[in-house]
């Protein structure tokens, strides 16, 4: 390895030296609020290593990673979702015994798997990133282990993970066996005649990897994880599942299918366009019966990720500036949402009934502003973000002629306008008189609110005045 | 060559479904160790002597040692005396000891074979080590990083609790 | 290894790891689901040594030896999650230990 590629790898390297630097000041003395700083430190080094990595000579790094612009982008993102997820869980970490340290090491190897996912060329890398985002999220889900739904939560993540990945690991076996190489380019450049027994390995090849992919993105045949671990893991962990974790995946679901130009097998986008559709029907109207809060927006966010495979089915220039920008709007509403819900849980449990957000916005308008800024934008309501990023998604879906998906799109996403709207008017609602009040000192303390309010105004921002990253994503990802 | 094959086949096949059809955990897995010691012997014949080690060494000895310690952790009381007295069954017994017969008969086979096998297409130890090391070497140092997230998350998930995680007021 | 064609090895690692999936499914006890996803991991492995050995080459062997990485991991995350299921309720069975809906 040369020098250009340590450069370029910086933000990887702080990362793992991070996660090893938190590892040792555990084990001299346990100080929760130490560890916390490290962990916020280490991530805004790892941040501004971004401009360093980018002006690295060799983004090849070894045949495993590369590390380009589209990759420096994600990993940007990954690490300011992770910077936003560790001040949360500070606070939410405050209001419970036991011994958090360990909970901030784990979440930096997951983020060091979901930049190794985002920078994977090899299916080597792409194994590795994913198995170490994947050990490190069973141990968080699970972190709280005195609650049973924890541990529950995430025992079924593991089997099903496991087993996922284990039918992912055959797939890359079947292609490498018909192909030879494990290295995306050349597999994107090999193309059989379609219809031959090669074909037909390469295609079973591709469909048990989709189902490994699907796992992780928690689409429609595979979700059936989600409303559990949702509502079992601890709020700034599903946070962390519901960004990270799927925003990682699906950068690298673009960068593995892009260059192969999916079109030229019709079976495969038949299959993939099925699975959008189904996500977006099953994510909305499961969404509508759910009584837990945490649950329903396991299903909304089903539902999102069925938005993104459509832009992901759409080809062309918008398609491309697409995908990052609802990925960014979704990946702050998705924060905030679950930030709110991180802070109006006690020591007992997450805030998950409807009834725990009954009259929020007397005993907390701020928090219930942010909360119903964050619904919104998921929604999709103009001046938010989710509405420009929805708008551009279904842009890039009209104009590669993908009607079926973008019909379904905007028909079962207007069902959000129910439940979405619920919550919110729960919130503005009256308070019962007999209700207990909560002490306004654990609601929200002081770095998850400084995160709530930032996540606010970045949602707003996008809706307001999407231009200006519209442009940031079109030096970044689009050249 | 290919009859060994079919037979080691068989064998691994027979000794899985006995896995996942066994109600009895302990014996289950003894029988998973005998699969996994088919698969061991397959990785020979088909040139790859060194995973056959370690399948041997890391799936069968390490980790099949670990699910037998936590089984033995889980059993205790009544449930591991009657255990023990059905331990002493040889209906228990005959099973994986017929299948790892096989096995036995195959490997002699298979070794007094080697020397026409090593003219075939053998990638042995030094072309693992050489990939390993060379253009995957940034892959073996995340699959440390990978055991230490399995080391740490084991650890915490598996730690009694603290005095304060049971609501007791801290010595 | 010329005698054995390449298409027996890959469908015997299909049968292992339709076996385990079998097993995944079918069975209740959670460390019956462990030992099954293990079966899975190693037909995945089998299949990779099957295919580097059809080119010759040592990646195959090399991703087994990722795989066994993961395989300890995996496994031994589990376990201790098995042994917190059943020092806090007694059971290690995942029909009894299901409060969540769904």
């Amino acid at each position: 390895m040369t020098t250009g590629g340590l450069i370029a790898l910086s933000p990887l390297i702080v990362l793992a030296a991070a996660t090893v630097g938190v590892m040792l000041v555990i084990a001299l003395d346990r100080d929760h609020k130490r560890t916390a700083a490290l962990t916020l430190a280490s991530l805004v080094v790892a941040l501004l290593a971004l401009p360093i990595a980018a002006s690295a000579t060799t983004r090849q790094v070894t045949p495993l990673l590369v590390v380009d612009d589209y990759a420096l982008f994600y990993i940007g993102l990954t690490l300011a979702a992770t910077f936003a997820v560790a001040a949360l869980s500070y606070s939410y970490l405050e209001n419970l015994a036991g011994q958090h340290d360990e909970y901030y090491l784990l979440l930096l190897s997951a983020t060091l798997g979901a930049c190794v996912l985002i920078a994977s060329n090899h299916f080597v890398s792409f194994f590795l990133g994913l198995e170490i985002l994947s050990v490190s999220l069973y141990a968080l889900i699970g972190y709280v282990r005195t609650r049973q739904a924890c541990i529950e939560a995430a025992l079924k993540y593991l089997i099903l993970g496991a087993a996922s990945a284990a039918a992912l690991l055959f797939g890359m076996a079947l292609i490498y066996a018909e192909l030879g190489t494990m290295d995306y380019a050349q597999i994107a450049a090999a193309r059989p005649p379609p219809g031959s027994a090669d074909a037909v390995l390469l295609l079973v090849g591709w469909g048990l990897m989709l189902v490994g992919i699907g796992f992780k993105l928690a689409l429609v045949p595979f979700h059936l994880w989600a409303p559990d671990v949702y509502q079992g893991a601890p709020a700034p962990v599903t946070a962390f599942v519901s960004t990270v974790s799927k925003g990682a995946m699906f950068a690298l679901l673009v960068r593995f299918f892009a260059p192969m130009n999916i079109h030229a097998y019709p079976s495969l986008v038949v299959v993939i366009a099925a699975i959008a559709v189904a996500s977006m029907l099953v994510g909305n109207f499961s969404a509508l019966l759910q009584t837990s809060v945490k649950r329903l927006l396991a299903f909304s966010s089903i539902a999102h990720l069925g938005y993104l495979l459509v832009a992901f089915l759409a080809s062309g220039a918008l398609a491309v500036a697409a995908v990052p920008f609802y990925l960014v709007a979704y990946f702050a509403a998705t924060l905030g949402a679950f930030g709110v819900v991180g802070a109006r849980s006690g020591p007992d449990g997450d805030a998950d009934g409807f009834e725990a957000y009954r009259g929020l916005s007397r005993r907390n308008p701020w928090l219930a502003a942010a909360f119903t800024a964050m619904l919104l934008s998921l929604l999709g309501i103009p001046l938010t973000g989710g509405f420009v990023a929805k708008f551009y998604v279904g842009l890039a879906a009209v104009q590669s002629a993908v009607w079926i998906p973008v019909f379904v799109m905007f028909l079962s996403g207007a069902l959000g306008l129910f439940y979405y709207m619920r919550i919110v008017v729960i919130m503005y609602m009256r308070a019962p008189a007999d209700q207990p009040i909560t002490p306004a000192a654990s609601l929200a303390s002081r770095p998850s609110g400084a995160v709530l309010a930032i996540l606010t105004l970045l949602v707003v921002w996008l809706g307001v005045f999407p231009a200006l990253f519209i442009e940031i994503i079109q030096t970044w990802i689009a050249r | 060559m290919s009859a060994t094959f079919y037979l080691l086949a068989a064998v691994a096949v027979i000794a899985t479904v006995l896995v996942i059809t066994h109600t009895n955990a302990v014996h289950a897995l003894l029988y998973l160790i005998v699969s996994l010691l088919a698969v061991a012997l397959i990785f020979f014949t088909l040139g790859a002597p060194f995973v056959a080690a370690l399948e041997l060494i890391i799936y069968a000895g390490a980790i099949m040692v670990l699910f037998i310690f936590v089984m033995m952790l889980l059993n205790l009381g009544q449930a591991a005396t009657q255990q023990e007295r059905r331990w002493l069954d040889p209906r228990l017994w005959v099973g994986p000891a017929i299948l790892t017969i096989v096995l036995l008969a195959e490997l002699a086979v298979t070794l007094s074979n080697t020397n026409r096998l090593a003219g075939g297409s053998v990638v042995g130890p030094k072309q693992v080590g050489i990939l390993m090391f060379g253009p995957y070497l940034l892959g073996v140092e995340l699959a440390s990083i990978l055991l230490l997230a399995g080391l740490v998350g084991a650890y915490h998930l598996a730690r009694r609790d603290t005095r304060r995680e049971r609501g007791e007021k801290p010595a | 290894m010329s005698s054995v064609p390449m298409a027996h090895g890959l469908l015997l690692a299909g049968v292992l790891f339709g076996l385990g999936l079998v097993g995944v499914v079918a069975r209740r006890n959670i460390v019956f689901m462990l030992l099954s996803i293990e079966v899975m991991l190693n037909a995945a492995g089998l299949a990779f040594v099957v295919a580097g050995s059809r080119w010759g080459q040592a990646d195959g062997q090399a991703m087994f030896l990722l795989i066994l990485a993961m395989a300890a991991a995996e496994v031994s995350v589990g376990l201790a999650l098995l042994i917190q299921l059943h020092r806090r309720f007694k059971t290690v069975d995942v029909d009894a230990a299901s409060n969540l809906q769904g």
